[in-house]
């Protein structure tokens, strides 16, 4: 191309082929319109190389996943996105949070909008999350090589559990002020250092000022990087253990697998350890990312963002009266997804806030190490899993009528109350 | 049949002789990465755990023996204690409910919390629900200007009064 007696260049075709050669270096590729070039394309976008060349049909199966892994993730981004225009106008201070809360409501621009959004999809959030747990546990996917993967799964459950536990004092009304109250004494009931980790939490030794810091630098800063960094873990890994968990039959190739054409040159992908990866084309049951899981990505994005858009629209997210530091709303209930907690603490203070969440925590992160079984993988309620299965699902049973129980049927005093 | 040079003997000999030392300095540097953690944790624990702290003061005055007359029982619920007085005798309970820190209120038989329906008698001993231990009582004394201050960081023995 470049020749010694290329002739000079006039600044008029330089400035003429300007916007083509920017787009270019931009993009690299043209809009891709086959399959190969779409691969290819994929393979070289920043954003879009997430995504593995091909996947197993598998996955794409609606009923398989229910797109709860995804609905997460997206309730996540709207969380950081309306998290962070809230900040614009909140202050973590004890006199000013509550009329910024009313600020948010009267003054600010889609404020009570904004703020509705958010509280809506941390409520949501954390009740995806559980569900994602749950449909793991009963198509058997913990298991290996995903062990590590569930592992992770927990921890971002409990990340999940405290940023909106962190979140719940920011408005500083009532209902807040209380349900901390009552949470970091829970925290105060763990053995040695119970004490002494309530005191750091708080700052101080009652909820006051400092908590209102902490917590505030908690929720906006540390966990939200720490859930960043353990989801990209757990997305990378997903890769790397190849791909969603499917049973035995769709992962080998087609019975009528035409002839194996080896390509001549492999890249690096071509080594890369794990089950799923091929050499040469080797033919299969999966099928190009492009178009078919962006597809289903993009459709479970604009299934999540309008229906919180149209909760948000419909329902005002709750706030209380401001702090009252000498009278305790009567009863003083933490949130919903905690409410199960309460419930238990109210028989014990130890057993139900520490003791048994402690232990059910410790065997939701050893469930893969114990359960060494590798059959019934990719199935909802596989025959072979019934045992495990049912373990799981009256734990999950328990817990929602726990929930319940504190949501419906507590009154003043912690008494039983019926609701009808 | 040879097996192998004299020289790569040698070498041999020499990888050995350094495989002790290599190992003592993977073992020093490790332990050295391993102390530099701990210290680490230890250093984040003191910082977090603040040296002063700006909420209400744990000591504190509220008045004179005479603005509580014989008989009195108060419950001060800004600094969370409540004022007794029996005769010339003068002792605080503390109102934070030792369940989950709701404030217990004053009730007929005692205190009752409203969060999870902890009950305690006149003397801050549990009679029901909850609560894991009785109600701390505050150590009271008398400032040399006359007032009663309470220090909330001392407790004293149940039925232990000052008296005026």
């Amino acid at each position: 191309m470049s020749t010694p007696t290329q002739e000079p260049r006039t600044a008029l075709a330089t400035l003429r082929e300007l916007p083509q050669n920017v787009w270019n270096s931009i993009f690299r590729n043209p809009l891709p319109s086959t399959d190969l070039e779409r691969a290819s394309t994929s393979f070289t976008n920043f954003f879009l190389h997430i995504h593995p060349v091909k996947v197993n049909r598998n996955t794409l199966r609606p009923a398989y996943t229910m797109g709860l892994g995804l609905i997460a993730t997206f309730l996540f981004v709207i969380l950081v996105f309306t998290g962070v225009l809230l900040m614009f106008y909140y202050v973590p201070s004890t006199t000013q949070a509550y009329d910024r809360m009313l600020d948010l409501r009267g003054t600010v621009a889609f404020g009570i909008f904004l703020r509705n959004m958010h509280r809506w999809s941390a409520h949501g959030m954390v009740a995806i999350v559980f569900l994602h747990m749950c449909r793991v546990f009963f198509t058997g996917g913990y298991k290996k090589p995903r062990e590590f993967n569930w592992v992770l799964g927990v921890l971002l459950l409990l990340v999940t559990l405290f940023l909106s536990f962190t979140g719940y004092l920011l408005p500083w009304d009532q209902l807040a002020f209380w349900a901390i109250t009552v949470g970091t004494s829970i925290a105060g009931y763990a053995p040695l250092i119970g004490k002494q980790m309530q005191f750091v939490l708080l700052g101080d030794t009652t909820v006051g000022q400092e908590a209102l810091l902490r917590f505030y630098v908690l929720h906006v800063a540390v966990l939200p990087s720490v859930l960043v960094l353990l989801m990209a873990i757990h997305f990378w890994r997903i890769r790397k253990d190849g791909g969603l968990s499917r049973p035995e039959k769709a992962a080998s190739p087609a019975p009528d697998a035409g002839v194996v054409k080896l390509k001549k040159i492999y890249g690096l992908q071509g080594f890369v350890r794990g089950p799923f990866t091929k050499l040469g084309n080797v033919p299969d049951d999966s099928v190009y990312s492009w178009p078919n899981l962006l597809m289903a990505e993009l459709f479970v994005f604009v299934l999540t963002i309008s229906l919180i858009l149209v909760v948000s629209l419909a329902f005002n997210a709750p706030l209380e009266q401001p702090v009252n530091v000498m009278h305790p709303p009567n009863p003083a209930k933490a949130p919903w997804y905690f409410l199960g907690l309460q419930e238990l603490v109210s028989y014990s203070a130890f057993w139900g806030g520490i003791g048994i969440p402690g232990l059910m925590v410790a065997v939701l992160f050893l469930v893969p190490y114990i359960d060494r079984t590798t059959h019934g993988v990719g199935k909802w309620f596989a025959k072979e899993r019934l045992l495990a299965n049912t373990i799981f699902l009256t734990m999950v049973i328990l817990n929602i009528i726990f929930i319940v129980i504190g949501t419906f049927f507590r009154g003043p005093n912690w008494t039983f109350v019926s609701p009808f | 049949m040879k097996v192998a040079p004299r020289s790569h003997d040698k070498q041999l000999l020499t990888e050995d002789a350094q495989m002790p030392r290599r190992r003592l300095l993977t073992w020093l540097s490790s332990f050295g990465l391993f102390a530099s953690v701990i210290l680490a944790a230890v250093s984040d624990w003191l910082f977090f755990k603040p040296r002063v702290t700006y909420g209400p003061n744990a000591r504190f005055a509220i008045g004179k023996p005479d603005d509580f007359p014989p008989g009195t029982r108060i419950a001060r619920d800004v600094e969370r204690v409540c004022i007794v007085r029996e005769g010339n005798k003068i002792a605080a309970i503390s109102t934070t409910c030792t369940h989950l820190g709701c404030i217990v209120g004053i009730a007929d038989t005692g205190f009752a919390c409203p969060c999870h329906g902890s009950h305690y008698d006149q003397d801050g001993n549990v009679t029901g629900g909850p609560a894991p231990k009785p109600l701390p009582w505050f150590q009271v004394t008398l400032a040399p200007n006359g007032d009663i201050v309470i220090d909330k960081n001392s407790s004293v023995d149940p039925g232990t009064y000052l008296t005026v």
